[in-house]
Formats: structure tokens, C-alpha cells, sequence
């Protein structure tokens, strides 16, 4: 019955095979190890991300007057809306947590090596559309910190030279961050995950037509080497997400605040800044570097925007500064060490932007010098991988040639 | 054994990023402008199988309605939801009704906002979400019930300025018992403040506050019959406080004691099946 | 042989967990269900309690009940015999009036004219001493009956009860 009905369709659309040689037999390299989870998991992270969130929507009021009312109607009338609140919330916490995994196992692997650079370049762009998703998502509570994170955010734009004020009164729909803005702010963080979810399909069809990179960073025979993906991968995927599920769940059941900020339990006052304003902890390390460029004047404002952006952007050109023969760091003794010494700048880069801008450290030295060191740092990685790469300073060792 | 090595790595660094981030490294210069920290407590309701005491609920309601009430607002609670830790609905009519309500209405203060500004210069914040809404969370709030001056140290206080005659060694003494820092100059503007009549609060951040102290000793009458200290009614007040910013708390840790067994059953089961599936395949 | 009870245990195990995975997927779909149905403050709208006290034999008010209007009539010896002594045949919608009140000196109607859902006037501005429509001249008696015009049935007793001697509660309690 079932056989002839698929037999029915498949004369129609070939579904089956679609299926099968994409997903159920389509060849994945059998050395992959559990860092390779990450990518499964990000997805099914935005599936949980999507559908609480259209849920949310059905209590959820974008008006200034009725945000944080709502927020907390939710919390309290709707039922089982605490959960829905706190698995979005904390959700969007775990979604940094697992595409910074997964992005840094790009770059220690060589993922983004030819010939993955367009399969690259799409994760960067859902990157910074999850940045956006994000940030936006943050104002919707219309808290203190949603409030003035807002304001802070959207005035960077009055750094774009000639159009910049104009362009900020633009977005707000107004003269400050208001009722405008927060409308139009919720119509864009619901639809921005739906662009995303076209992205994730564009990235997953540039993967399946170059197939997937493997810790040993070498082409590999598919006939010998790679193991269809269901069972194997569909199982080992499955047990990421039971491991995913205990950290997340641990968090959104028990510790469900850990990572918000008090001040976002006060209702949001245009009157009134709290005395110390900081983004959502994924945005802590960009922050840092817009605000380490503080020494060139009147220029600082642009050039901190454009050294902040400019901090994802040149994920674009990493493809073209490694040069080095062997795709990964396992083989690569120099560009390993700089990769944890990139790590650890990152965690640093996020303490700096954790602190107020005048803080003092070590003693009454400003706490921006650490900002300005780690931003060199964090741009560092990639000069010096192009230099050690390009001139041959670093002597890789000899890969494998099947794994 | 491979496998479970590569799960102790990757789930050892999860674990450490979560951490490193989450904790944020605290904050090199915290509470720059006066005010420490406030001690830690013990709460019942802390913890994943810690849940609310409904006698200190009770107790702490009590407090709210008859002396937090007078300037503070509560207003994400009616005296209808007071029924779920144990009131009797004639209980919550009454204590509707002594502020003038009737139990389907929210718990809204009798003053006028702007008969409050006049008096206290500041309009007192709504107290639906006061323990979510502070670093220090319930401890914050029980700090600041408790952190005015006591008898003791208003009169350590007094005794400085007695005399016309404000020595080092005094201010020094007094700056330790009230944990003014070290900066001799900033703790003897502060005391002066102090004997001018200004409201101050060791865990206040800046030290300085508009609320004067709002509970003192003996203020209510326990209708359990419990001795009403400082301590006492500061420790339910905060309870009844915790309560009211997430009444929902506790029904979130039972959900969630159940929903970890499930998960942790269904991964090992998952673990299992996984070891099995690969075990066909030569390594 | 060997082989085969691997095989068995393997598919035991995958069965196992399937199951197991499946009643964790159904689980975790029931807050999302239930998070549609009526919140808590939409429930606390289901009864409205009506102090009785201060409404005199004779008086009426017109209190909302989920949304609705509802008429609460404190019915005179008179008002409760004339809605008593009706023949059952000369009703549109035949109902004793027993049937529809819970305390005869206590009428409660929901004020929603069953023609096109107008709120009638107040007692006593219909013909039969009862509740006058105005939009197309319906008259109800002393019970809410329909006695004249073109609606057709009586207008509806929502579910109430009287807590004491003094309290109405109007409505069913729900979860």
C-alpha cells in the first residue's frame, strides 16, 4: 500500500530519491568527530527557537505601553508560558553557544578552504543575520536593558559619515527609540528567522555539492571512506541533541535568568539610563572592539563601527589568507597555537566588554588598553596566518592520505 | 572508549565556556560608588529541590499588605492569587478590604504617585518584580530591609559629631562598621549626611536612598504568632517577594526535576544505541 | 547465531528508544497546545460573583458576566406569580419558570435578546410586566420568557448559584 502510493508520487517528484541520496545514504566521512555535531544541533536549535516564538507571538503585545505587561502575562496567566519564555530566551543563548562551536571547528578544521568558500561565506551571512534576529529580539521585553541597548545599537549608525543622523531617525521612526521603533523591530525578528531558515537550505546545498570537510582536513575516497548518513549520523546527531537538551533544559528549569541582566525586570524609561549598560554576553567581544577605538578623535566613532564590523567581515577573506598546503590545524603546529591564542583573546575581548569603559584594572590601568591589546590580537589571527602561510614559516606536517 | 573521550573534551570546554561567559568575569570596579554587597542567605525556596515556606509567605503577605502596601505598589498580584499559598478566601477579602479593595483587584498602594514624589522625591517602585530586578536578587532585598542603622550605630554616629570635635580615629572606626571603604574624606561626608537626617543603607549602592527604614521591630502582629524581629519580617517580606515575582517558580522546578530524569534516561538510551549502530563498522 | 541476537537486542534497543523519544516529542508538544487554551486571567473572568445585598424587592442591575450582560432581578410576590401562572401552551418556547430560576424572588438572565442578540430594557417596560427589545419589539415576561415579537426562544439562565444568602455567583467554575 505504502510502496505504491511512494511509487505514485515519485513518478511525480522524485522525493525518494531526493531522500535517499541526501539524506539517507548521502556519504559523510567516517572520522568525523562530535565537534561536527554543531552544525545538526544549530538547526534544530532554530526549529526550537521558531516555534516558541510564533507560540510567544499569540500573548505577546509590540506596543510600548503593553510590551512588558505582556512579558509578563506570560509569565504568569498563559499557561506553561514561562516555559515558552524561558526556552526562547535561554534559547537564544544556546544558539550563540553552538554556532560559535561551530564556526571555530570551521576554522581549526579548514572548513572554509577551497573548495568550501561559498559554503563559508553563507555561514557568515546567517551569522550576522542571527546577530540582528537577536539583538532585535532582546527589545521586544521592552525592559531597561531592551531599551537602551536599542538606543546605544542604533545610534552607532549615526557613525555612517553624511547620512548617518538622518539614518538613525530613519530606523527609530522617530526622534528617539520608541513605539515606531519597537513595532518595527518585532515585524523584522519575526521575519528574519524565516530568512534564515532559507539561508541554513542554501548552506546545506553548497555543502552537499562540495560534501563535508573531516578533522583530518583531506579529499577523501567516498567509496571507502564515508559512511551513508543514516543510521550513523542520524544516531550520533540525536545522542548531541540528548546532551544538548540536559545543559539547555538544566538552565531554562532551573537557572533561568543566569544570563539576563536584572535591569531588564524594570520596565523600560527613556528618562532614566541604568548606571551600567552591557549587550547580551554573544555581542560582549564586538563590543569591546568598538569601544578600544577611542583614540582617533572624532574619526573614533566610525572606526570602532567599522573595526567592529569589520571583526566578522573578514571571516569573508579567511579563505584567501590561509594559504598554508594542508587544510587543518592537526597538521599545522604554528596555526594551532594561534588559534587558542585567538580563543582565549575572544574570552578576554568578552570580560573587556563586560566592564564599564572607565573601569581600571591591574591597579589603575584603564581597562581600554586591554581592550586595544586584544583588539590587535583578535585582527592579528588573521594577518599572521596569512604571513606564516604565505612565506612558508610554518612547516606543516605531512597529512595522511586517506583517513 | 574513544567516543566517550571526545565527549568528555567537548563537553568539558561547553561546560567551561558557559561558565567563563556566564560568570563574566565579574566586573573589575563593582559598586564603585558605596554600598557593599549584601550578605548571602539561606532561602528555602533556593536550589532545585528548595520550594516556598507558606507559613513565611503567609507571614510575608502580611507585612506587604499592612506596611509595604502604604507607599509600594504590587501590581502583577491581585488578593485573589494570595489564595494559592494557603490564605482562606475570607482571609484575602479581609485583607482586600483593609486597603480598601475587593479581592479581584490588584494589589495597588492607596498612595497617590504624585503625593509620594512630593514627600519622598521619588515615585517607590513597583515591588511585583523587585527580587528579579536587582543584582543580588532576594538577598539584595532582605539586605536593604535590614542595612539601615541600628540603634547601636546611630549612636557610634551621634557620638562623633557630639562633641564638635570629628577625630580620625573615630571616623575610621565608624567607616569600618558601616562598610564605608577606606577614603577617610568620602566616609566622613557620608557620616555627615547621616547625622543630618539622611536615609542610609549599608547595601544600597551609593549608600544614600529616598525610602526611609520601612520595617522596624514589632510592626505587625503575626497572626501566627510569631515573634515579628527585624529579621523575621525582613526574611518573609523577601520570601512573599520572591513569590510574587515569579509565582510560577516552583510549579518550573517540579517540571523541570522530570524533565531532566526523561532526558538523561533518553540519551543514555541514545548512547546506546549509537555504540551499537557504529559498532559494525571497523575503526 | 551470534549474529541474530546482536541483531534482535539491536532492534529491541532502537524500539526502546524510538518509543522513548516519541512520548518525549508528544510531551514537549502539550505546553505549546495547552499554552492556547484560556490563561488564567481570561478563567478568573468565568464566574462574576454579585453581592445581593444591596438590591431591593423589585430592583434590578445589570451586571457583566465573560464579557456579557447579565440582568440579576430581585422579583416582587407579584412579578414571581405572574411568571408562575402562565399556560405552558401559550408559550412560543414552553418552560416552566421553575426550571429556570434557582430562588423564585431571584431571576438571572443573560440580557441577549435570542432574535439578533439586542440588550432589552429594563423590567417592567414590556407588555406582561417583563423585559421589552427595542430594536424589534420582543417582549419577555417576568421569567425571560418569549411572549411577543419575533424572537424565538427565551432569553438564556446562564449557569449561577447562590454561595450564601447574600452572594451570586454566576457561571461555572473551571479548572
Amino acid at each position: 500500500m505504502f510502496k505504491s502510493i511512494m511509487e505514485w508520487v515519485d513518478a511525480r517528484l522524485p522525493i525518494s530519491d531526493l531522500i535517499k541520496s541526501q539524506a539517507t545514504e548521502y556519504p559523510t566521512p567516517k572520522n568525523l568527530n562530535y565537534w561536527w555535531n554543531f552544525g545538526s544541533l544549530a538547526l534544530f536549535v532554530l526549529i526550537i527557537q521558531l516555534a516558541t516564538g510564533i507560540f510567544l507571538v499569540m500573548h505577546y503585545k509590540p506596543d510600548a505601553a503593553l510590551a512588558f505587561d505582556s512579558v509578563e502575562h506570560i509569565m504568569r496567566d498563559v499557561n506553561w508560558g514561562w516555559l515558552l519564555r524561558y526556552l526562547h530566551a535561554n534559547g537564544a543563548t544556546f544558539f550563540f553557544v553552538v554556532v560559535y562551536i561551530h564556526i571555530l571547528r570551521g576554522m581549526y578544521y579548514g572548513s572554509y578552504r577551497s573548495p568550501r568558500e561559498i559554503l563559508w561565506w553563507i555561514g557568515i551571512i546567517i551569522f550576522f543575520l542571527l546577530m540582528g534576529t537577536a539583538f532585535m529580539g532582546y527589545v521586544l521585553p521592552w525592559g531597561q536593558m531592551s531599551y537602551w541597548g536599542a538606543a546605544v545599537i542604533t545610534n552607532l549608525m549615526s557613525a555612517v559619515p553624511l547620512v548617518g543622523e538622518d539614518l538613525v531617525v530613519w530606523v527609530w521612526g522617530g526622534f528617539a527609540v520608541g513605539d515606531p521603533t519597537l513595532n518595527r523591530f518585532f515585524s523584522l525578528h519575526y521575519l528574519l528567522p524565516f530568512v534564515v531558515f532559507g539561508a541554513v537550505f542554501v548552506h546545506l546545498w553548497a555543502l552537499h555539492a562540495v560534501h563535508s570537510n573531516n578533522p583530518d582536513g583531506i579529499d577523501i575516497d567516498e567509496h571507502k571512506d564515508s559512511l551513508p548518513f543514516h543510521p550513523y549520523f542520524t544516531v550520533k546527531d540525536l545522542y548531541g541533541v540528548g546532551v544538548f537538551l540536559i545543559i539547555y533544559c538544566g538552565f531554562v528549569f532551573f537557572a533561568p535568568n543566569y544570563f539576563a541582566e536584572p535591569d531588564n525586570y524594570i520596565e523600560a524609561n527613556p528618562m532614566q539610563t541604568p548606571a551600567h549598560i552591557v549587550p547580551e554576553w554573544y555581542f560582549l567581544p564586538f563590543y569591546a572592539i568598538l569601544r578600544s577605538i577611542d583614540f582617533l578623535g572624532s574619526f573614533s566613532k566610525l572606526a570602532g563601527v567599522l573595526a567592529m564590523v569589520g571583526a566578522i567581515a573578514i571571516l569573508f577573506v579567511l579563505p584567501w589568507l590561509d594559504r598554508s598546503p594542508a587544510r587543518s590545524f592537526r597538521y599545522r603546529p604554528l596555526s594551532r597555537q594561534l588559534f587558542w591564542l585567538f580563543i582565549i583573546d575572544c574570552f578576554i575581548l568578552g570580560w573587556v566588554g563586560y566592564n564599564p569603559a572607565d573601569a581600571t584594572v591591574f591597579g589603575g590601568m584603564p581597562i581600554v588598553f586591554v581592550g586595544r591589546a586584544a583588539t590587535l590580537v583578535y585582527f592579528g589571527y588573521f594577518f599572521l596566518l596569512w604571513l606564516i602561510t604565505a612565506f612558508d614559516i610554518e612547516k606543516p606536517k605531512p597529512t595522511p592520505t586517506s583517513i | 572508549m574513544k567516543s566517550w573521550n571526545g565527549l568528555k573534551r567537548w563537553g568539558g570546554w561547553l561546560a567551561a565556556a558557559i561558565t567563563a561567559v556566564g560568570l563574566g568575569l565579574p566586573p573589575a570596579s563593582a559598586l564603585a560608588s558605596g554600598g557593599v554587597a549584601p550578605p548571602k542567605q539561606d532561602w528555602t525556596f533556593s536550589g532545585v529541590f528548595g520550594r516556598f515556606d507558606e507559613a513565611s509567605l503567609k507571614r510575608g503577605a502580611q507585612v506587604a499588605v499592612e506596611v509595604c502596601m502604604s507607599c509600594h505598589s504590587i501590581k502583577y498580584i491581585k488578593f485573589d492569587h494570595l489564595r494559592s499559598f494557603g490564605f482562606s478566601e475570607a482571609e484575602v477579602k479581609a485583607m482586600a478590604e483593609s486597603q480598601g479593595k475587593t479581592k479581584k483587584d490588584k494589589m495597588i498602594s492607596g498612595m497617590d504617585p504624585q503625593a509620594a514624589k512630593d514627600s519622598f522625591g521619588t515615585i517607590p517602585p513597583d515591588l511585583s518584580l523587585m527580587t528579579k530586578a536587582r543584582k543580588g536578587y532576594e538577598d539584595y532585598t532582605y539586605g536593604i530591609l535590614t542595612g539601615y542603622l541600628n540603634d547601636k550605630e546611630k549612636e557610634m554616629v551621634e557620638k562623633i559629631f557630639a562633641d564638635g570635635n570629628v577625630l580620625d580615629p573615630e571616623i575610621k572606626e565608624a567607616a569600618e562598621a558601616l562598610h564605608l571603604g577606606h577614603d577617610l574624606e568620602k566616609a566622613k561626608k557620608s557620616l555627615e549626611r547621616i547625622h543630618r537626617g539622611d536615609n542610609f543603607n549599608k547595601y544600597f549602592p551609593g549608600n544614600f536612598l529616598a525610602m526611609p527604614q520601612p520595617i522596624s521591630a514589632g510592626q505587625v502582629t503575626f497572626a501566627d504568632g510569631k515573634e515579628s524581629s527585624l529579621e523575621q519580617m525582613a526574611k518573609d517580606v523577601t520570601s512573599f517577594l520572591a513569590w510574587a515575582a515569579e509565582p510560577t517558580a516552583m510549579e518550573r522546578k517540579s517540571a523541570g526535576v522530570k524533565v531532566i530524569a526523561y532526558l538523561v534516561l533518553l540519551t543514555i538510551m541514545l548512547y546506546a544505541v549509537k555504540r551499537r549502530v557504529w559498532s559494525r563498522i571497523p575503526h | 547465531m551470534h549474529i541474530e541476537q546482536e541483531e534482535s537486542r539491536r532492534d529491541f534497543l532502537i524500539l526502546a528508544t524510538s518509543a522513548v523519544g516519541l512520548v518525549g516529542v508528544g510531551g514537549a508538544a502539550w505546553p505549546f497546545i495547552r499554552s492556547m487554551s484560556p490563561s488564567a486571567d481570561v478563567l478568573a473572568q468565568a464566574t462574576t460573583e454579585v453581592d445581593l445585598s444591596a438590591i431591593q424587592e423589585g430592583q434590578m442591575i445589570t451586571v457583566p458576566w465573560q464579557g456579557k450582560p447579565v440582568f440579576v432581578l430581585h422579583r416582587t410576590a407579584e412579578q414571581i406569580a405572574q411568571a408562575k401562572n402562565v399556560t405552558m401552551s401559550e408559550l412560543r418556547d414552553p418552560q416552566d419558570d421553575k426550571d429556570r430560576v434557582r430562588k423564585p424572588e431571584w431571576l438571572v438572565v443573560l440580557a441577549i435578546c435570542t432574535h439578533l442578540g439586542c440588550v432589552p430594557q429594563p423590567i417592567g417596560t414590556g407588555e406582561y410586566g417583563g423585559f421589552l427589545c427595542p430594536c424589534h419589539g420582543t417582549h419577555y415576561d417576568t421569567s425571560g420568557r418569549i411572549r411577543k415579537g419575533p424572537a424565538p426562544k427565551n432569553l438564556e439562565a446562564p449557569p449561577h448559584e447562590f454561595k450564601d444568602d447574600r452572594t451570586l455567583i454566576i457561571g461555572k467554575v473551571l479548572a
